[in-house]
């Protein structure tokens, strides 16, 4: 019976974060494919990757939160915000007008983490009295009200239309500019950036397989689904409404700090209220409430845009006639996949993967 | 006090030109249970068929006015129709983000179109009196602002008509209590839904108008606007026509006041409030209106059971 992969003889087997090996084959296969990817592509496909792999922490975050409880949050940008300028100020080269501290990223790290999900529990008093659209339009006076204190706290910030310039990755006193040489193989700082990112990717993405499948997040789902029934069967709504926007927050730091790292340093006005939208589409068109959701999601938006630009440019089209760049392609790609995923399948990207990955299960006979 | 006076009537001015967005807002969500946060980009929209029909195409300015009013109507209509009709009955949320979807395609193209110069609309208020303003005793006057208000005014006072004696006034308030009931008294669910998103659109256009006419030019960030009448929403309930007008009327004094005394509030509490304060205060009172009533100060609160 053991080499059967859809039988289970105890939910401790099923609930595994493989439950078969067909699974554990693929996910390895896959993590190979993937370093090897990020060892010998270009800089502009590695720079796009590295970028969707650090936005897949962020959406996962708010999958946590939104996915997972189901308490709608507009306000994802503003936490990764806060992560950011935490990363920014302890991190950050010591300077005149700028507060900072220089610090290894060791320490910058898991504080970037820890100060966003300090917020998260801050709000979640109020958070947890309100409902649906409510919960929604809190948020979005949320991320107004983060965005005017990015705008005008300089000393952390820089102010707006300025920015500041962000911390080096210098690991327990290794700095990834110096590069590594590995047997004959020379990885370069975008190299090790990139499969550092892609580490932190793995170890979150097992963090969010281990909440969706443990007591927390069936508690979450529970509260998602109804959340006075959920009340009614014992689970503590005030305190895992608070570990959902403390969890996601934690991952909306990280995803921040990383992020903004890795491009070099930011401007205030990156958290806006369209950032904000922006994971929620991610999330939305992955596949809300999944784990590999996100991670599809964020991959879609952040490559399909230069995917279609090269595409375009490849065969000529629309030559003079469009006179649209990158950034509104990005725009118009953005809308038009939230109306129609959110019309046509619901379950997002998800949703396809797992009628393809059902099709081939059971191909050629598919009855 | 004379200060205070005339930052108070400015406010007021503000607020009722809000209070169309507002408006809007609440007719779609009353009608048709859909947050539509493609209420700024219509409003900005209108403002964009306006300036092109008056300074691209040449028409009198308030024909194209009007064309462009009622065009921004008939695009309300359109995106109900082929959008959201596919959407009757899905959960809130959902419907809510795809409006986000609509107002990001909108505004590309539109933005594609404004370029990054500002538009003067083409509209004759600025050649007014002195630059668009009057004086009364001490206190400066906007047109614009004035018939904003009166404008506003006139538009509540026909819709309050609509809504007491029309038919369709009566079937959208039917809608709104409960779609099925109507659905099966002989209503046409579907037209009330359409009749929504265009006097939606409508209110939106007309607001664009005020937010763009004048000096305060049409630019890629003229939509912003539109989109600080949404605590006003929040403030006065999502589901009351009422609460839009108290709401929009409130943030528009706070916004107001907030600029006016903003050193005045800094010398009090001894701290910098910021370069734009007055755009965020309004989101302040959100906060504590939220807290003290959930669903705002004139919503209906929700009876939920298990």
């Amino acid at each position: 019976m053991k080499g059967r992969i859809d039988f289970y003889s105890s939910y401790e087997q099923e609930h595994k974060i493989f439950n078969n090996n067909v699974k554990k084959f693929w996910a390895l296969i896959g993590l190979t494919f993937s370093v090897y990817l990020l060892v010998t592509v270009n800089d502009l496909w590695l720079f796009l990757l590295t970028y969707a792999m650090l936005t897949s922490i962020g959406a996962w975050g708010l999958n946590i939160v939104s996915g997972f409880a189901g308490q709608i949050s507009l306000a994802h940008g503003a936490f990764i915000g806060i992560g950011t300028y935490t990363a920014f100020v302890l991190g950050g080269n010591i300077s005149n007008n700028l507060l900072s501290y220089e610090l290894d990223m060791a320490i910058w790290l898991p504080f970037a983490g820890l100060v966003p999900m300090a917020f998260g529990f801050l709000i979640s008093p109020v958070t947890s009295k309100l409902k649906g659209l409510n919960l929604g339009l809190f948020s979005i006076g949320v991320v107004y009200f983060a965005l005017h204190i990015f705008q005008n706290f300089k000393t952390v910030t820089g102010g707006s239309g300025l920015g500041r310039k962000s911390p080096d990755f210098i690991l327990f006193g290794f700095n990834f500019e110096k590069g590594l040489n590995i047997f004959n193989l020379y990885l370069d700082e975008k190299d090790l950036i990139a499969l550092f990112s892609l580490l932190i990717l793995v170890i979150s993405g097992i963090g969010v397989k281990n909440i969706a499948r443990t007591k927390i997040g069936r508690a979450y789902f529970s509260i998602r689904d109804r959340d006075i029934a959920a009340e009614a069967i014992g689970v503590d709504l005030l305190k895992y409404k608070a570990s959902a926007y403390g969890l996601a927050s934690f991952y909306a730091g990280i995803c921040g700090a990383l992020m903004f790292s890795f491009t070099g340093g930011v401007e205030p006005n990156q958290f806006n209220f369209v950032y904000s939208v922006l994971f929620i589409a991610i999330v939305i068109i992955g596949g809300a409430g999944t784990v590999l959701g996100p991670l599809f999601g964020s991959f879609f938006f952040i490559l399909m845009p230069t995917v279609i630009e090269e595409f375009i440019h490849y065969f000529g089209l629309f030559e003079g006639s469009v006179s649209f760049n990158l950034a509104q392609i990005e725009r118009v790609i953005f809308g038009l996949f939230i109306i129609v995923f959110l019309i046509f399948e619901p379950r997002g990207l998800w949703g396809i993967w797992f009628r393809l990955r059902n099709y081939f299960k059971a191909w050629p006979f598919s009855y | 006090m004379s200060f205070f006076i005339q930052s108070f009537i400015e406010g007021v001015a503000l607020g009722a030109v809000y209070s169309l967005v507002a408006l809007g807002f609440v007719i779609i969500f009353k009608a048709t249970d859909v947050l539509s946060f493609a209420q700024p980009a219509l409003a900005a929209l209108g403002a964009g068929f306006i300036c092109y029909f008056a300074t691209e195409i040449g028409f009198n300015f308030w024909i194209s006015l009007l064309i462009g009013i009622l065009l921004t109507g008939v695009i309300g209509l359109l995106v109900e129709r082929t959008i959201l009709r596919s959407m009757v009955g899905e959960p809130v949320f959902s419907v809510a983000v795809i409006t986000i979807g609509i107002d990001i395609l909108i505004r590309v193209f539109l933005d594609d179109w404004i370029g990054d110069e500002p538009r003067f609309i083409g509209d004759p208020f600025t050649t007014f009196g002195n630059f668009g303003s009057f004086n009364i005793g001490n206190f400066n006057f906007k047109y614009l602002e004035m018939t904003g208000l009166f404008v506003a005014f006139v538009v509540i006072m026909l819709l309050n008509l609509f809504f007491k004696k029309s038919k369709y006034g009566s079937a959208m308030l039917a809608t709104s209590f409960d779609q099925e009931a109507a659905l099966v008294q002989g209503i046409n669910v579907g037209r009330v839904f359409g009749l929504a998103w265009f006097l939606g659109g409508l209110l939106a256009a007309t607001a664009g108008f005020f937010f763009t006419g004048g000096f305060n030019t049409l630019t890629q960030l003229s939509f912003v606007l539109a989109l600080r009448v949404l605590p006003a929403v929040v403030i006065g309930g999502l589901d009351s026509i009422p609460g839009a007008i108290v709401g929009s009327l409130i943030i528009g004094v706070t916004q107001s006041l907030a600029g006016s005394y903003q050193y005045t509030i800094e010398d009090l509490l001894g701290i910098q409030l910021g370069l734009g304060f007055s755009n965020v205060a309004p989101y302040i009172i959100m906060f504590f209106i939220l807290l003290i009533k959930p669903d705002g100060l004139f919503g209906t609160k929700e009876v939920e059971r298990v």
